[in-house]
């Protein structure tokens, strides 16, 4: 009984029932059952201990809050492949990320901040890699919990790109580092924001591309 | 991402993503993938921590020389905590009140206007 986390949660109840391995922990103090708890928590951990399923969680969570229209993620049988054509030492590397410029007018986007559409962006856009933008995620769902979002450089790596330049890891950058929208419409990513992220990563001679979704 | 990685690799330019969504990404299906178990928001590795975000791109790059066929996924070994218990908590609906589920609706509600008011701009 332990072991068992009982979930019973439908839209509309006024009753949660759940079990966590912790709060079974924490309702017994006693030398004698010391070690039991201990492996009990011990296998807790491993059953948390995978990959979060992030498709079955939003899909859940958006049907509990009533919308009943669940979001498809792409699925394609067939995937493209290009091989490098040249040493990375040699290459020119395009950095595309989703963040948004920060928007002073427009609202809280720093650590901590809670979802701010307002901020968000439709169309691709491009900034310097000369510079180093000012790149936010507050329009996104990260996991605001356990990220602090005060370190710009997990959502967009251009320090540690610039570094791999110097160091001569990578052969350079593009002028040009590029935001892609984050669409709930596929078709606008297919049709309108991919094929223009196509066309200036090949205005700026870009080799090869890295892509960082927050 | 994933379809703007696909989009540029069928176009002859090859593309790696990095980021902490394992299910999403490779369901999608991309030529390149480095994914590290953090929480949403970590792509490049862990927040303050330049060796960290130096191995991540490291692994990328290496990922973008080695591959050899489209869906290679290379699973960073580093760990967020030692304490997994985090995974927990996305989109948790066990610690979600009927006011809370109720007052994220509103918010969810307010943030689709705010959007269709700006897509109506652009």
């Amino acid at each position: 009984m332990f072991l068992l986390p009982i979930r019973d949660a439908l839209v509309g109840s006024t009753t949660f029932i759940t079990w966590r391995c912790t709060m079974a922990t924490v309702a017994l103090v006693c030398g004698g059952f010391g070690f039991l708890l201990r492996t009990t928590r011990m296998k807790c951990d491993a059953d948390d201990d995978m990959p979060i399923p992030y498709m079955q969680r939003t899909r859940d969570y958006y049907l509990a809050l009533g919308y009943n229209n669940p979001y498809r993620w792409a699925h394609f049988d067939d995937v493209p492949f290009a091989p490098l054509t040249k040493p990375l030492a040699e290459s020119r590397l395009a950095l595309i990320t989703t963040a948004a410029p920060y928007q002073p007018e427009a609202g809280d986007q720093g650590p901590g901040a809670t979802l701010n559409a307002a901020v968000k962006f439709f169309r691709v856009y491009s900034d310097s890699t000369d510079a180093a933008p000012d790149l936010r995620i507050s329009h996104i769902e990260y996991d605001r919990t356990h990220t602090t979002a005060s370190d710009s450089n997990t959502w967009y790596p251009l320090a540690q790109l610039r570094q791999a330049v110097h160091s001569g890891r990578l052969g350079g950058l593009t002028a040009r580092l590029h935001g892609a929208p984050t669409n709930r419409s596929q078709r606008m990513t297919i049709e309108q924001d991919a094929p223009d992220l196509l066309a200036r990563c090949r205005e700026d001679g870009a080799d090869v591309a890295l892509l960082v979704p927050t | 991402m994933g379809l703007v990685a696909r989009h540029l690799e069928a176009n002859g330019i090859p593309t790696v993503i990095i980021g902490c969504a394992l299910d999403i990404v490779e369901h999608c299906g991309v030529p390149r993938y480095l994914y590290s178990d953090f929480p949403l928001g970590n792509s490049a590795g862990k927040p303050n921590d330049a060796q960290s975000q130096a191995d991540t791109l490291e692994l990328a790059l290496q990922l973008l020389e080695t591959a050899t066929a489209p869906r290679t996924t290379v699973r960073s070994p580093q760990r967020w905590s030692d304490d997994a218990s985090w995974k927990r908590d996305y989109n948790d609906l066990d610690v979600l009140t009927p006011d809370e589920i109720a007052r994220r609706r509103t918010a969810f509600d307010g943030s689709k206007a705010t959007i269709k008011r700006l897509q109506g701009r652009t």
